[in-house]
């Protein structure tokens, strides 16, 4: 029962979330979702489910898409996690969530941010990744307002624009 | 000519969206929060005799604990009439009707605080026998959920909590001269939303006796009428905040327990509290979509005209009425909008049993009554030796018709949708020869299938009307307050467009202010289909004033009449010259001339001007709405003949929403429709037994994936055009075409392999014992 847990361990671990360093006091049981929401407040990162299922908490940690509602923080001390707050620099929106924006791949936007770092790890690894790699690589994350129609198609036009 | 009307515009809320800005009701996180859960009911129907919530209070970090006992004794329903009054308490009382019913509510300083304190309230339940069946229920012997609502009734079934009749026509003599009789049983599972962000609530009463309160609904007004109801507090002390909101799809719009909980806690321990419900809590005791069983008896002519039909809908609308009784009267609209009946006997049962309540979801009825009409129609074509575009062509509404309730259907171009949809699929072509194809030995069998549909625009429910605020920053830029929530369907993009459109300015230079109950006037929300129609005329009529203003002022400057004015550019010319002044001059010198009156316009907008009330939810009679959108779908499927899996491969909408004022946007609708129809056809499934859910997970509850993506096209059939002058006329989008190319899967499986599911989902094991029959256990 959840209710009946004792308090864990707790330990300071080292997080690097967008390029910033955080020293942070984390339970070993606390997972890399709970941390990054709760304690840094990127709240980009969603929660639609808590057991791996829907995609909605992807985020990328050493450039590998991840499901930060089952991965425990202390698993990702030291390692660099990007989270959707990470993507736009300096302002300006990267060439997938520009595309996002463009080609009408956003409704509800629940579901935008994990989609776009799912792409973005896909397309740094396969830049060329062709419409059943893309869904293939989008299968863990759900959609519930667009049936993927306009987000495979905008993930395609970066994809053609750099390859 | 339009400028920005009918474009494809990119919707301005995509950018905080993408980047994580976007603060949804989950994100809001306020100093001192606490955290609330609620304890449910571990059976589905009992007697509470005692409650104990002495242990839980004592515990460490909790710090407020609510039972029924405090909730005073309101009941809330989605439906308050005189017929139908509220049947529901906030929170259980001495019963509770269903395994999940929220029982008591606690807020302590974190989760695990919370959890321990639910374990710690004691209950003493007494068991009653339950009955989760709808036919059983009806039955005399059932239990009893609650006395029959319907004084009326005059047969002798038991847990009616809603009945709705409504004849018109002889349809003894249509029987009678009719050509052919068909009779089929249709039923329709039990589905649910599946938006992505679960349910929440944040509430916060403040010192000065203020609740503020987000919440992840399809309305804020509507919510703010509900909770200022439930904990009996003016409606001036309410304040739903805007957050987005991540998914709805009709799951969304009535009062939650968890809503009232929240609040409550808020005010009993005067600090901010959360609720967000988890996924299992979602599938197992929220407010699902409504089964439906239809009987369909259809009298057609020796061409496949109709005559006659006779219709019985029961859906089980859970432990209270939910809206069960608004969607068995729905049901008969779905039922006469595409096609002339000239004669109909309906009636409509909504039954208590001992489940979870069940909501609307997009189409609300609307995805289940076509497809048992379009299935039987598909049927009697065959029978008649007809072709199914045909058939579909000669019973299609036309143009100027006039609906059994009064309602005319001005524009309706469904028989060009019809024929386009044939036309652009080569539908009868590919028909004929999957036909041929069901008789060879090949394992993967393509088939092709149509259903068509129309919905309304709008009713009248509460609060039946949009007012909209449009004023003038000294710059010559705008803003725009609209009480409209958008939830992903775009909202705040269509109305930001229609007053740049009116006033020639870009989209960047209006700030649009929703949703929010305190700052910006009264809005009809995001369901019942008429959210662009009403509240985009009454953000074109505040448009327009301030438009006026402007002119007159700027008129004044060129000594000319404000007819020989126009916008462009943020500038105001006289026209057929270059001579032109900025807005920011014609604004300085209009709060000049009017002591200090800046320039503000309102505008407001209602459908059915002419009708006090919405339609009658006993009998179906009165007006409905103003306009009905229509469209033919067509779905080609593969099905392995091994497996029996169905596979959509490509769909065609062809439709009548009037006139697109973005289609890129609309598209996003259709694409959205079509998929929730493809789960609905082939996997979508709440699997209950005896109360009790059994697949509460996504990993159990399918829905289609990426890997599913169905290519989809669109053929728009104009009817309308966008007219400066006067009020404009769009149509329905968001939620009519899960209907037709639910049908048309359907349809096409037939078609395929010659198999016709009389009952959803028709997933692998249906198809498989038709397809495979010696190898199906």
């Amino acid at each position: 029962m959840k209710g009946e847990r004792k308090q864990g361990t707790r330990r300071v671990i080292t997080l690097v979330v967008n390029e910033e360093e955080h020293a942070l006091m984390v339970e070993d049981r606390e997972t890399l979702l709970d941390v990054l929401r709760d304690k840094l407040v990127l709240t980009g990162t969603k929660e639609g489910c808590g057991t791996g299922e829907c995609g909605a908490c992807t985020v990328l940690v050493d450039g590998q898409a991840i499901l930060a509602c089952l991965t425990l923080a202390i698993n990702t001390s030291g390692k660099k996690i990007t989270t959707i707050e990470g993507l736009a620099a300096g302002g300006k929106l990267s060439p997938l969530q520009h595309a996002f924006v463009e080609q009408g791949a956003v409704q509800c936007g629940f579901c935008s941010p994990g989609m776009i770092l799912s792409a973005t790890a896909l397309l740094s690894k396969n830049p060329s990744a062709t419409r059943e790699e893309i869904q293939k690589a989008l299968e863990g994350n759900i959609c519930r307002c667009t049936g993927y129609n306009k987000i495979i198609e905008a993930i395609e036009k970066v994809r053609d624009k750099i390859s | 000519m339009t400028r920005l009307i009918g474009k494809r515009i990119p919707r301005i809320d995509g950018t905080v969206k993408v980047t994580g800005e976007a603060k949804y009701t989950v994100d809001i996180q306020l100093p001192g929060m606490l955290c609330a859960k609620v304890l449910r009911s571990p059976l589905p129907h009992a007697r509470i005799v005692h409650i104990d919530t002495s242990r839980a209070e004592k515990m460490a970090g909790v710090k407020a604990v609510i039972t029924g006992r405090d909730a005073w004794d309101v009941r809330h329903g989605f439906v308050e009439t005189p017929r139908y009054p509220a049947d529901q308490y906030v929170l259980a009382n001495d019963r509770v009707r269903y395994l999940g019913e929220e029982v008591a509510a606690v807020a302590a300083v974190d989760e695990d605080a919370a959890l321990a304190a639910l374990d710690a309230i004691d209950v003493v339940y007494e068991e009653l026998p339950a009955v989760f069946d709808l036919f059983e229920a009806m039955k005399q012997d059932a239990p009893e959920v609650h006395p029959v609502q319907v004084p009326d009734l005059d047969e002798p079934y038991k847990n009616i909590g809603g009945m709705c009749a409504n004849s018109f026509g002889d349809v003894g003599e249509a029987f009678r001269s009719a050509y052919l009789v068909r009779k089929d049983r249709f039923e329709s599972q039990l589905r649910t939303h599946c938006y992505l962000e679960p349910q929440a609530t944040v509430a916060h009463y403040d010192s000065t006796g203020t609740l503020h309160v987000w919440t992840s609904s399809m309305g804020t007004f509507r919510k703010r009428m509900h909770l200022s109801r439930a904990l009996k507090m003016p409606e001036s002390r309410v304040r739903v905040h805007k957050s987005w909101v991540g998914g709805a799809f009709g799951g969304k719009i009535d009062l939650f327990s968890h809503e009232f909980c929240t609040a409550l806690l808020s005010m009993k321990t005067g600090r901010p509290v959360r609720f967000v419900a988890e996924r299992d809590e979602i599938f197992s005791y929220f407010r699902h979509s409504q089964p439906m069983v239809i009987d369909l008896e259809t009298a057609v002519d020796r061409q496949g005209r109709l005559l006659g039909q006779r219709a019985r809908c029961y859906n089980s609308c859970g432990a209270y009425r939910g809206s069960g009784v608004v969607f068995i009267f729905l049901a008969w609209g779905f039922l006469v909008g595409p096609y002339r009946i000239p004669a109909l006997d309906y009636a409509g049962y909504s039954v208590y049993t001992n489940s979870p309540v069940r909501a609307p979801q997009r189409g609300h009825g609307a995805p289940k009554v076509r497809f048992a009409v379009e299935s039987q129609m598909d049927m009697i074509a065959e029978e008649l030796g007809i072709d199914p575009i045909e058939i579909r062509m000669r019973n299609a509404r036309q143009k100027g018709e006039v609906l059994p309730n009064g309602d005319s259907i001005r524009n309706a171009g469904l028989t060009e949708c019809i024929a386009e949809a044939a036309r652009a699929t080569d539908f009868q072509r590919k028909y004929s020869e999957n036909t041929r194809g069901q008789n060879e030995k090949s394992t993967v069998k393509k088939g092709i299938g149509m259903g068509v549909s129309s919905y309304f625009t709008g009713t009248l429910i509460y609060p039946n009307n949009s007012a909209a605020i449009v004023l003038f920053n000294d710059d010559g830029t705008l803003k725009l307050l609209t009480g409209a929530l958008d939830i992903g369907q775009g909202a705040e993009t269509v109305l930001c467009q229609i007053v740049a459109e009116e006033l020639g300015v870009d989209m960047q230079d209006i700030r649009v202010v929703a949703a929010d109950t305190e700052t910006t006037p009264v809005d009809i929300g995001s369901w019942i289909s008429g959210l662009t129609y009403v509240t985009g005329n009454a953000v074109k009529k505040a448009a327009q004033e301030v438009k006026k203003m402007l002119l007159l002022s700027a008129a004044k400057e060129f000594e000319a009449g404000p007819e020989d004015c126009e916008l462009r550019d943020r500038r105001i010319y006289l026209k057929e010259t270059d001579k032109s002044i900025s807005f920011e001059r014609a604004i300085a010198r209009h709060i000049r001339e009017n002591g200090g009156d800046p320039i503000i316009g309102r505008g407001n907008f209602r459908g059915l001007k002419d009708a006090a009330i919405g339609p009658s939810l006993k009998n179906a009679k009165g007006a409905w709405s103003d306009s009905y959108a229509f469209d033919a779908q067509v779905a080609e499927v593969e099905v392995d003949m091994r497996t029996g899996k169905v596979t959509v491969v490509r769909a065609l909408t062809a439709h009548d929403c009037g006139f697109p004022l973005n289609p890129l946007l609309v598209e996003g609708q259709i694409d959205g429709q079509v998929s929730m129809a493809a789960g609905q056809a082939t996997v979508e499934d709440v699997i209950m037994k005896n109360g009790v859910t059994l697949n509460p997970s996504f990993l159990d509850y399918k829905v289609p994936l990426a890997t599913e993506m169905i290519e989809s096209s669109y053929i728009d059939i104009i009817t309308e055009q966008y007219e400066r002058e006067g009020r404009f006329i769009t149509k329905e989008v968001g939620e009519g075409y899960v209907s037709g190319i639910l049908a048309a899967i359907t349809n096409a499986v037939a078609n395929a392999v010659g198999f016709r599911a009389k009952k959803l989902p028709l997933n692998v094991d249906s198809v498989k014992s038709f397809t495979n029959p010696g190898d199906s256990e």
